[in-house]
């Protein structure tokens, strides 16, 4: 037993050493923690061992013949020798057998330099080879437009292939044939046809499998590395940005590296080409005699200083606002906000956590108190029961997906799932195949069936008899309403049972470890924010919201969206995530800034927009956000920027918005700067600096820190860093950089009001069923993240255009079926605010009614979508709409 | 040779009382279930569900010696008794009928002829590991054994052999056939397992063994059709019975041999283990079936090292065949006349390994190709002299470093004939170096 | 799955996939199945398998690529897979191999115009004492002498069916 966890223990020798590991670890491992290495194809730490390469033998004493320690777990009191002569004559020899077949044709291989057959070649192969016969040669074929395959190279390990089933659970490749023909492919003699996670890429211990986006462009040791974050969703993930005489090269990832532990996405793993786009902006431009022109940063800052200098002494500070991405660093939002509210005196200010995570954030202040997740990932891949609700979860947010596929598979978790998916199998993966429970809804439904859980939990008597002490009235109350509403009414639209909201709450409930796991088509969708307090109400019911390992996490979009919450880059939030309103956070802000922001309340982006369109909002400053795009034309963007005498921009493209802009300045990358960023668990994480700014592009803190010395507020950092530092010391929670925090728990006392009677303000609204739509269509058009995309950034990268260029609206081959189309066919979408026409495909996991269309080829679509805005939170839903369909 | 016409492929009458291929043996025997039930089938299922307990009826395999008729010779009953016993999940039984080690021809035999046997093996076997549901794991080829056997499975289902609550016990056992698809490694326990799972049939390593990580990772019984064939008349007439039968303690009962080749009676012959390879060569299979005499035989199918006629009064016992340096292995009996190239007949053979190697271990995958080339060279006049410690070279580098059996076995045929015949193949490649060298004076024209 | 061969056999896919606790087990029954309706696996078989099966196109083409019966392509209507193991050998296989080539004028792997026969050379098909042997499609042909391998593929070509083939297994042959 070890004396620290009380695990049980076993003590070996290896190669004389004495040493102490846990029970059931591999001979490869304990050699591994002994400062051993022993060479190996098949073995890799994330995979189930396969033992089919033969290279990792070891000799163990009392055992007859040579044994693989990759395979082999360590016993009590074993003798382990790993470089014994038998031991490396094996290896000798099987790098003999490896390389009889292999071309040798390391010069015109990209794995060449990082290669675990060239490195172990150099070590045990003689110089001359007895293999004089004909090579077996594999003609070369297309595999994909991303990744090329070079079977003579491969050395049948099947890392990729496992990898791509138990990790991944793609199962996109095949290995075909058998024997010493055995090549990797996909179907038949089809394209590769996947989720492009480039995990196969980067676990080839060879080079059979290779990204065709950097073919031939380097030598390994040419390459510059920069350990950063992938600036895609938020899940945060750990990328090594390569890089080559300033250009971006590739992107790895390493094991033990960062939250994703080496998994990538096809955003993070090929879409890495965005920022080096050649549309990116390089110069300031002011907008003169109409058109925008290249000036000098002096005179574009000098203008914005004037500009915005003449419109707060004429209308006051009340008529400036601004937005910002949350996709920029921590040090950009932080300094954004310190720029609105200490430079130019506004609290009117909001980012892009607006379009959604607000509405979790809200509901976890106002039910737990806090602003953060209660689990992290690793609690998350050991829960006992996950329930998923309108997550999307592999397209949104992969590495989220990835750790309940672990949960799940590896670790026998049970899953629950409500989501507009069929369980239908196919080469991108299906979170509702791995489903113990999988309720079926339709985008629009999610609201509903969280009711219809509620109601399971009263039916089934689930309810914690601690709540019921504690609160008999919030019980009570609910029990009330739920009553009233009829499982008939909830499931009208559906072909879902009442039975099965009841299994899936039993299940749910026999978890002692369980976690709710919230996506965009709740966040998104009308009445987001209730359903997302409904939720609380059901763990609250279950007795699970308080419990260690249990919690709510909601999904985050954009990459820092945690982080501007936490910098306080929205109106009635400051930095810290204290609300403005209180006094005492004002000082506290002050004792830093020595000055207080201003107490007024700010304005949400809508209420911004609303202001500008009647004139009273004048100035606006926009920093990598585009409301043009990103909102439907119904929304009104378009009038409001008309109206505004100053919008300034802050962009790395020419973005709809930035195209309306009286000055765009040209900002940098995530790749080009540094800074650090919080991922949706609250794990703060640094992003560096790979390439130098392109043109003359700057990091946005430093544009508005130019400003404020301009606008004689002068707020002066050196580097990055000396911003962090600030934040470090006002938020103490983001101190830590590296392992997440330990999250927080939620606060006894705010749960305490909320049961007590907090709860019971918007009772109402919230435990009723939404109304019927009344609107004609009959389908429910529903704009979705894509997995090859996130927001529009991603359509500047060209390897993720390879894969997916343009938007499809994909129908439940049904539906197909009943409008006479099939997949390549167009249809036309209507409804009163609109038209467009689209290719269509047919995708089988796609419920019947519904249309689902990727949200970042959305453009002409968007007339179909009205915004209905949060009551409460003040978030605009513009997602889905009731539509006609029909071919053309 | 003109088979049956002389005589020479009709059964002789055999002075040991036979087990396994007694019922077929009868004239007019059809294998159908009333047939069978005439002979006395079933009355040992009948016997052991009236009152003999599971775990009694290991013990009784266990005492008669009966070891796997598959290949490797692991005790039956041992095998049996590693599934554990509080296990609470399914568990399983799988009949090996995958039939493929070239030489073997003994369980087509078996289940064309007398499925019934088999089934009432298998069924008393399901009740000892008490598993209810079993397959029978049938080479792709064999059509109509896997129809015969169906049909077999659904007369003991109508008679009430098979099914639920079987002859009014609470026994549940059901059968089912499982066709393959062309691939002799499914036949190694852990492929078969995997190929029977669905997917590409590539041997697990071990441990775990399938008796606690089987089918579905369930505990898992893997046997032979002739090792299950047996069961019933173990059961009928005692382990004592069973294991004074042959050369006791360790080879008891009888095994069907299948003996091919240059002889002149071909067939399967039941004999008691520890007969003599000559007694089954020259009295069973009448001799050789030219004017040539005996030059090699192969002992247990492919997989076993070639002998030669020194070994004839080898008896064909499990460690007998050991002792002279092979293996009884599937009990396939090849015999091969003077003139038979054994560089020709190790080529050949090799050429299956290579087609068959399912490519899972380097050595194996990488090895079986290089070999065969090497042969093929060495067979078409273009070998070197070096090339022989090549080979024993590379078979040492297969042999014992892959994750089945399958390696082991693919140099058997290299290793034995070079241990036996190397003169051959020095004499071909002498040759070859001859003709080479003679072909290099050749005046070189400008 | 609609339009999918297994339409008309929807009662014995069931009965397949019913006989086995974990749904992929039935994945080499039903490559069967889909060989005997089609004389080989087509795309589209492979596809509506993994359809009925939980599975991947990718992960149905793995497991068919392994097992050497399947075919992927359409072939003759006669598949004559003549044994050349050792053991066959030794008894002259390789003259039923050259005979058949003769007759049928195709060399191994090809198929006849008249698209009735394809040639195969194939290992052990467990018929050692009764070589030299074929196997044509579902049945054995055993001990063949020029005489009968002609007169096999002649009657096939006629009457699609020959007397010769092998009934149930027995070698040596019982006195009657
Ligand atoms: C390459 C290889 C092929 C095998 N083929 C067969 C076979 O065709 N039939 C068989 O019964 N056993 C075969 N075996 C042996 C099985 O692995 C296993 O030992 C046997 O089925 C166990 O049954 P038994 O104990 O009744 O013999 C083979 C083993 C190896 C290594
Ligand atoms: S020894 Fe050969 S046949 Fe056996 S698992 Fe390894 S590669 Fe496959
Ligand atoms: S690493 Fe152990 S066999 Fe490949």
């Amino acid at each position: 037993m070890s004396q620290e966890t009380g695990q049980p223990t076993v003590t070996l020798t290896i190669d004389g050493m004495t040493i102490t590991v846990p029970k059931d670890t591999l001979v490869i491992e304990a050699a591994r923690q002994a400062g051993v290495m022993i060479p190996h194809f098949c073995y890799h730490p994330k995979l189930a061992p396969d033992a089919n390469c033969r290279m990792c033998f070891v000799e163990i004493e009392k055992m007859p013949r040579l044994q693989t320690s990759c395979s082999t777990k360590v016993a009590e009191g074993m003798v382990v020798r790993t470089t014994s002569p038998t031991v490396q004559q094996a290896r000798k020899s099987v790098l003999e057998f490896i390389l009889a077949n292999h071309p040798l044709d390391c010069p015109v291989c990209d794995q060449g330099g990082r290669c675990d057959l060239q490195d172990f070649s150099h070590e045990y192969t003689p110089p001359v080879s007895r293999f004089t016969e004909l090579k077996r040669v594999f003609p070369k074929e297309y595999f994909s437009a991303l990744i090329e395959t070079q079977m003579n190279r491969c050395v049948q390990c099947l890392r990729c292939v496992r990898y791509c089933d138990q990790v991944m659970d793609v199962k996109a490749l095949a290995p075909q044939g058998r024997g010493t023909l055995t090549e990797i492919k996909s179907f038949g003699h089809h394209e590769l046809d996947c989720e492009f996670c480039g995990g196969c890429v980067q676990i080839c211990p060879v080079g059979a499998i290779t990204s065709r986006l950097s073919m031939y462009e380097f030598r390994p040791w040419m390459l510059k590395r920069a350990e950063t974050i992938c600036g895609y969703c938020g899940d945060g993930c750990e990328i090594t940005l390569q890089t080559k005489e300033n250009r971006l090269i590739e992107v790895n990832s390493t094991l033990g590296g960062g939250r994703n532990n080496a998994d990538l996405c096809a955003r993070g793993f090929f879409g890495y080409h965005a920022s080096t786009h050649p549309d990116r902006l390089t110069t300031p431009l002011v907008r003169k005699d109409g058109h925008l022109v290249e000036v000098t940063w002096e005179e574009a800052l000098e203008t914005v200083a004037a500009q915005v200098g003449w419109v707060k002494d004429e209308y006051g500070p009340e008529a400036i606002g601004g937005l910002i991405s949350a996709r920029c660093t921590n040090e950009d939002l932080y300094l954004f906000q310190k720029f609105m509210r200490l430079v130019l005196g506004t609290n009117h200010l909001d980012s892009s956590v607006r379009y959604g995570y607000m509405n979790a954030i809200e509901a976890f202040r106002r039910v737990q108190g806090l602003h953060r997740w209660t689990v992290t990932f690793d609690d998350v891949v050991a829960a006992d029961t996950l329930m998923l609700i309108g997550t999307n979860v592999t397209e949104t947010n992969p590495i989220t997906g990835l750790k309940i596929k672990e949960a799940v598979k590896q670790r026998g978790a049970r899953l629950i799932t409500l989501e507009s998916l069929k369980p239908v199998r196919g080469t991108i993966s299906n979170i509702a195949t791995l489903a113990t429970h999988h309720l079926e809804l339709s985008p629009d439904q999610f609201g509903i069936g969280v009711l219809g859980l509620i109601k399971a939990v009263f039916e089934q008597g689930l309810v914690d008899s601690a709540l019921e002490q504690e609160a008999p009235e919030y019980v009570g109350a609910l029990r009330t309403k739920i009553e009233a509403i009829t499982w008939d009414r909830l499931l009208a639209h559906s072909t879902l049972t009442p039975s099965m909201f009841h299994a899936a709450v039993r299940t749910f409930e026999q978890g002692a470890r369980s976690i709710v796991v919230v996506g965009q088509g709740v966040l998104r969708s009308p009445g987001g924010y209730a359903t997302m307090v409904n939720i609380h109400d059901v763990l609250l019911l279950l007795g699970r919201l308080d419990r260690p390992g249990c919690g709510i996490a909601a999904l985050a979009e954009e990459n820092n969206e945690q982080g501007a919450i936490e910098m306080g880059a929205v109106p009635d939030l400051l930095p810290g995530a204290l609300p403005v309103s209180d006094p005492e956070a004002r000082r506290a802000v002050a004792a830093s800034w020595g000055q207080e922001p201003p107490r007024t309340p700010g304005l949400t982006m809508m209420e911004m927009i609303e202001r500008a369109k009647t004139g009273h909002l004048k100035a606006l400053f926009v920093v990598g956000e585009n409301p043009l795009g990103s909102l439907p034309p119904s929304a009104g963007v378009a009038e409001a920027l008309d109206r505004v005498e100053l919008l300034v921009c802050q962009e790395l493209f020419l973005t709809e918005t930035a195209q309306r802009a009286h000055v765009v300045l040209p900002a940098c990358s995530y790749a080009e700067k540094d800074g650090t960023c919080i991922n949706t668990e609250g794990h703060t994480q640094a992003v560096r600096k790979a390439i130098e700014p392109l043109g003359e592009s700057r990091p946005d803190w430093e544009i508005f820190s130019a400003l404020s010395v301009l606008l004689d507020s002068p707020m002066e950092y050196e580097t990055a860093k000396d911003l962090t530092k600030e934040i470090r010391n006002m938020i103490p929670a983001s101190r830590v950089l590296g392992p997440a925090p330990l999250p927080p728990r939620p606060d006894r006392e705010v749960l305490r009001r909320y049961i007590l009677g907090g709860y019971r303000d918007d009772l109402d609204g919230r435990l009723t069923p939404p109304p019927v739509t009344k609107t004609t269509g009959t389908m429910t058009l529903s704009f979705a993240q894509s997995l090859f995309h996130s927001g529009k950034f991603s359509t500047k990268a060209k390897g993720l255009l390879k894969i997916q260029s343009a938007g499809v609206a994909n129908l439940n081959p049904q539906d197909a079926e009943r409008l006479g189309v099939r997949t390549g066919d167009r249809i036309e979408i209507r409804n009163e605010g609109g038209s467009a026409i689209t290719p269509v495909r047919a995708w089988e996991r796609v419920p019947e009614g519904v249309v689902v269309f990727p949200e970042h080829f959305d453009q002409d679509l968007r007339q179909v979508m009205s915004v209905t805005v949060d009551p409460r939170t003040g978030v605009p839903y513009c997602k889905l709409a009731r539509v006609s369909v029909e071919k053309v | 040779m003109d088979p049956g016409s002389d005589g020479t492929t009709k059964l002789m009458a055999s002075k040991y009382e036979k087990i396994l291929l007694k019922n077929m043996e009868q004239p007019g025997y059809t294998g159908s279930l009333q047939d069978y039930e005439k002979a006395g089938g079933y009355q040992a299922l009948r016997k052991v569900l009236g009152g003999i307990p599971p775990d009694e009826v290991i013990d009784i395999v266990k005492r008669s010696g009966l070891r796997g008729r598959g290949g490797a010779g692991f005790p039956t009953g041992v095998k049996w008794g590693f599934i554990p016993k509080d296990h609470p999940g399914p568990r399983f039984l799988c009949c090996n009928a995958d039939e493929s080690e070239p030489g073997t021809f003994k369980d087509r035999q078996l289940m064309e002829r007398d499925p019934h046997q088999v089934l009432e093996g298998m069924i008393i076997t399901c009740y000892a590991i008490r598993a209810s549901l079993a397959y029978i794991y049938i080479r792709g080829e064999f059509r109509l054994a896997a129809k015969i056997l169906e049909r077999a499975i659904r007369e003991a289902r109508a008679a009430g052999y098979l099914g639920s609550r079987i002859l009014g016990s609470e026994l549940d056992v059901q059968i089912h056939v499982h066709a393959g698809a062309g691939a002799y490694i499914c036949g190694e326990e852990t492929a078969l397992l995997e190929s029977l799972e669905g997917k590409r049939g590539l041997p697990r390593f071990k441990p775990p063994f399938p008796a606690t990580h089987g089918l579905y990772q369930k505990p898992t019984v893997v046997n032979n059709v002739e090792t299950l064939a047996n069961i019933p008349h173990i059961i009928m007439r005692g382990a004592e019975w069973y294991a004074s039968i042959g050369s006791p303690p360790k080879s008891t009962g009888t095994r069907v041999f299948c003996l091919s080749g240059h002889v002149k009676r071909p067939g399967n012959y039941e004999l008691p283990m520890g007969t003599t390879f000559r007694e089954l060569i020259f009295e069973h299979g009448g001799g050789m079936r030219g004017e040539k005499p005996l030059k090699a035989f192969i002992p247990g199918g492919a997989s076993a090292p070639f002998l030669t006629p020194d070994h004839l009064d080898v008896k064909m016992d499990f460690e007998s065949v050991a002792m002279a340096g092979s293996m009884l292995g599937s009990g396939g009996v090849t015999v091969m006349e003077e003139g038979t190239s054994m560089v020709w007949a190790a080529l050949r053979l090799m050429e299956f390994f290579y087609h068959e190697s399912c490519g899972k271990c380097t050595p194996c995958r990488e090895g079986s190709s290089w070999l065969v080339q090497i042969l093929q060279r060495i067979w078409q006049g273009e070998g070197r002299m070096s090339d022989l410690d090549l080979l024993v070279d590379l078979c040492k580098n297969i042999e014992g470093r892959t994750v089945c059996a399958f390696g082991d076995a693919e140099v058997a045929p290299i290793l034995s004939t070079l241990r036996y015949w190397r003169s051959e193949y020095e004499e071909l490649i002498a040759r070859a170096e001859a003709s080479r060298s003679s072909k290099k004076e050749l005046p070189v024209v400008a | 799955m609609a339009g999918s061969i297994f339409d008309h056999l929807q009662e014995e896919v069931q009965d397949i996939i019913g006989r086995y606790p974990v749904k992929r087990s039935a994945l080499l029954p039903l490559l069967n199945l889909a060989q005997r309706e089609e004389g080989y696996v087509s795309e589209e078989a492979m596809k509506a398998i993994a359809a009925l099966l939980d599975l991947t196109p990718p992960q149905v083409y793995e497991t068919v690529t392994f097992y050497t019966m399947f075919n992927l392509k359409p072939i003759g209507k006669f598949h004559v897979q003549v044994c050349k193991s050792l053991m066959c050998a030794l008894v002259g296989s390789d003259d039923v191999i050259e005979w058949i080539r003769e007759k049928l004028g195709i060399r191994v792997g090809q198929t006849t115009d008249d698209g009735l026969f394809t040639l195969s050379v194939v290992e052990c098909l467990g018929s050692c004492a009764t070589g030299p042997m074929m196997q044509i499609n579902d049945d054995y042909y055993e001990r063949l002498t020029k005489e009968t391998v002609c007169r096999i593929l002649d009657e096939l070509k006629q009457q699609g069916d020959c007397p010769l083939k092998s009934g149930p297994f027995m070698v040596p042959e019982p006195t009657s």
